[in-house]
C-alpha cells in the first residue's frame, strides 16, 4: 500500500520552503510532485515600478547567496539597451567578485550537506572558511551580503590593493586544499552517504534542461564562462570539471573541483588586473527601445535576464528573471524516484536549491 | 550548412535570423511552436525559458521562447491575438514549470496540457491576470 509524506514547506532538512510530496511504498519513494511559490515576491513586476538605479537595488535582492551575480547579469542586459562597455579594470573586477560568491556559496552548501550528512564536524570547518571568504568580499565591497558593486558600465568600488586580496585567497585555498577538498573527496562518510544515490542520468539531465553543477556532474559539460564567455572569462585559464555519474557524490566533487578553479581564475585576476577606470563615469543614459538579453554562470548555474525598455520611459517594461533552480529543481522529481525515504533531505539539498531566486 | 541554416530548412522558412545583442532572432508565426520545438530537439538544443511580454491595449501578448546551442542563444518570437498558444510541454519537458508560471501570471493558455496544482497560488483561483488583479486593487486603494 502506498501513500503520501510530505516535506515541506517547513522542515529541518529545507533552508527555505517548499513542499516536495512524496508517494511511498515502505521506505522507497515511488514519485513526487514540487510545490513552490511560498516566497513569491513579484519582484518583475516591482521592477517595472523603479528606475534603472532603484532596479539595481531591486534585483540584488533576488537572492541572498549570489547577490552579485545578479546585478552583474541586469547590468550586462542593461549595458546592451544603452550601448555601454564597462573599461578592462571593471570586468576583472566583476570577475573576482563572482568568482568569490561561487567560493562561499559552494562552501555554504558543502556545510549544509555535511550537516545533512550527519557529518557536523565538517559543517563547522565549512562555515568557519566562509566567514573568512565573506571577510574578503566585505573588503572589497565594504558589505557581506548585498554588496552594490555592480553599476551601468562597470563596478562601483575599486580593488585598490589586489596583493593583499591575493594573500587572503592564497591563504583560504591552502585551508580548502588541506580540509574540506580531501575530506569530500576521500572521506568513507562522504562516499557511503552520497554515492549512488539521487541518481540523475545524462539522459533526464538532457530533457529537464538542467544547468550548473548538477548538469556537469551528470556528464554535460556546460558553462557559460567557456562556451559564451563574458567579462574578463576569455583571458582566463581554467577548465571544467565534469563528472559523468550523476549522483550525490558527483555533485559533491563538481562543487569541490569547481572550488579550486575558481582559487586558479581568483589568482589570475588579481594578478593580472589591468590599470585604468572601473566605469565608464557616464550616469545618465539614453535607453533603446527594445529588449535585451544577458547570461551569466552563477554558482548554481546559467541566470538568464531579459529587460525591455521604452525610448523616453523612467522605468523598464518589463524584467524576467530566469534563475537557475528553476531549471535545475524539477529534476529533483528523477532524483528521488526509487530512492530510501531518508535519503530525501539530502538528494534534493544535493541541487543547492534557493527558493528565493525560484520564487522572485 | 550553419546550425541557424538548419532550422531554418527544419521549419521550412526562408526568413533569416537577426543577430541582435548577442541573441539570433527569429519572428514565426504562433502555428510553428510545436515544429519549432521538435527542430530544437533534432538539434540537441538545450531550451532555456519563456518569456510573456502584455502589450500595451489589447494588443495581446507576445511570447518570447528562447535555447541554447551551444553557447549560441537563439530567440524565437510569437505574437498572439488570442490568449493561447499550444503547450510544448510534451515534446520539451523543461518547458513546464515556465508554461505553468505563466499561466498563473497572465492567464494565458497552452492547449494540449493538464494543468498541476498551481506553481504559485495554490488553492486559489487558476489563470489570473496577476497585472489586472494588482491594478483594481490598487484602483481600490
Amino acid at each position: 500500500m502506498s501513500y503520501k509524506i510530505p516535506m515541506g514547506p517547513y522542515h529541518p532538512a529545507l533552508e527555505e520552503p517548499y513542499k516536495l510530496d512524496m508517494i511511498c511504498e515502505g521506505e522507497t519513494v515511488l514519485d513526487a510532485k514540487l510545490h513552490i511559490g511560498f516566497n513569491f515576491r513579484g519582484i518583475e513586476h516591482l521592477a517595472e515600478t523603479r528606475n534603472h538605479i532603484q532596479a539595481i537595488a531591486l534585483m540584488e535582492r533576488v537572492c541572498g547567496i549570489c547577490s552579485f551575480i545578479h546585478t552583474l547579469t541586469f547590468c550586462r542586459a542593461m549595458e546592451g539597451l544603452t550601448d555601454q562597455t564597462p573599461p578592462p579594470r571593471a570586468q576583472y573586477i566583476r570577475v573576482i567578485m563572482a568568482e568569490l560568491e561561487r567560493l562561499h556559496s559552494h562552501v555554504l552548501w558543502a556545510g549544509i550537506a555535511a550537516k545533512l550528512m550527519g557529518f557536523k564536524t565538517m559543517f563547522m570547518t565549512c562555515f568557519e572558511i566562509r566567514e573568512k571568504i565573506m571577510d574578503i568580499l566585505a573588503a572589497i565591497s565594504g558589505n557581506r551580503v548585498n554588496y552594490s558593486m555592480n553599476r551601468i558600465g562597470g563596478v562601483n568600488r575599486d580593488i585598490t590593493d589586489p596583493q593583499s586580496i591575493l594573500k587572503m585567497v592564497e591563504k583560504l585555498e591552502g585551508e580548502m586544499a588541506h580540509t574540506v577538498i580531501p575530506i569530500f573527496t576521500t572521506s568513507r562518510t562522504a562516499r557511503s552517504r552520497c554515492a549512488g544515490i539521487g541518481v540523475l542520468t545524462k539522459e533526464h539531465a538532457i530533457s529537464c534542461a538542467v544547468v550548473g553543477p548538477v548538469a556537469r556532474a551528470s556528464g554535460l559539460p556546460q558553462d557559460l564562462r567557456k562556451d559564451a564567455p563574458y567579462a574578463a572569462y576569455p583571458e582566463m585559464e581554467f577548465d571544467v570539471p565534469v563528472v559523468p555519474d550523476g549522483d550525490v557524490r558527483a555533485r559533491l566533487l563538481v562543487r569541490a573541483l569547481e572550488i579550486m578553479e575558481s582559487c586558479k581564475i581568483l589568482r589570475q585576476a588579481l594578478s593580472k588586473l589591468p590599470p585604468g577606470e572601473f566605469h565608464t563615469g557616464d550616469d545618465k543614459f539614453n535607453f533603446i527601445t527594445g529588449t535585451s538579453t544577458a547570461r551569466v554562470e552563477a554558482p548554481r548555474g546559467e541566470v538568464m535576464y531579459s529587460v525591455s525598455w521604452k525610448e523616453g520611459s523612467r522605468n523598464p517594461a518589463r524584467v524576467h528573471v530566469r534563475t537557475p533552480t528553476f531549471a535545475v529543481m524539477p529534476a529533483i522529481r528523477w532524483m528521488v524516484k526509487g530512492a530510501r525515504l531518508a535519503d530525501t533531505p539530502l538528494i534534493q539539498a544535493s541541487i543547492d536549491p534557493c527558493y528565493s531566486c525560484t520564487d522572485r | 550548412m550553419s546550425s541557424l541554416e538548419t532550422i531554418k530548412n527544419k521549419l521550412g522558412i526562408s526568413v533569416s535570423f537577426v543577430e541582435q545583442g548577442g541573441v539570433h532572432w527569429l519572428a514565426l508565426d504562433a502555428a510553428k511552436v510545436r515544429e519549432l520545438a521538435k527542430a530544437m530537439n533534432e538539434i540537441h538544443a538545450r531550451f532555456i525559458t519563456i518569456t510573456a511580454y502584455q502589450l500595451p491595449k489589447d494588443e495581446g501578448f507576445r511570447l518570447e521562447y528562447h535555447w541554447d546551442l551551444n553557447g549560441q542563444l537563439l530567440g524565437f518570437s510569437f505574437t498572439l491575438a488570442g490568449k493561447s498558444i499550444e503547450s510544448i510541454y510534451d515534446l520539451c519537458e523543461a518547458a513546464d514549470w515556465i508554461e505553468r508560471e505563466i499561466h498563473e501570471e497572465y492567464d494565458l493558455s497552452f492547449t494540449g496540457r493538464e494543468y498541476e496544482p498551481l506553481l504559485l497560488r495554490q488553492g486559489e483561483t487558476p489563470g489570473v491576470n496577476l497585472r489586472d488583479v494588482v491594478a483594481v486593487s490598487q484602483e481600490k486603494l
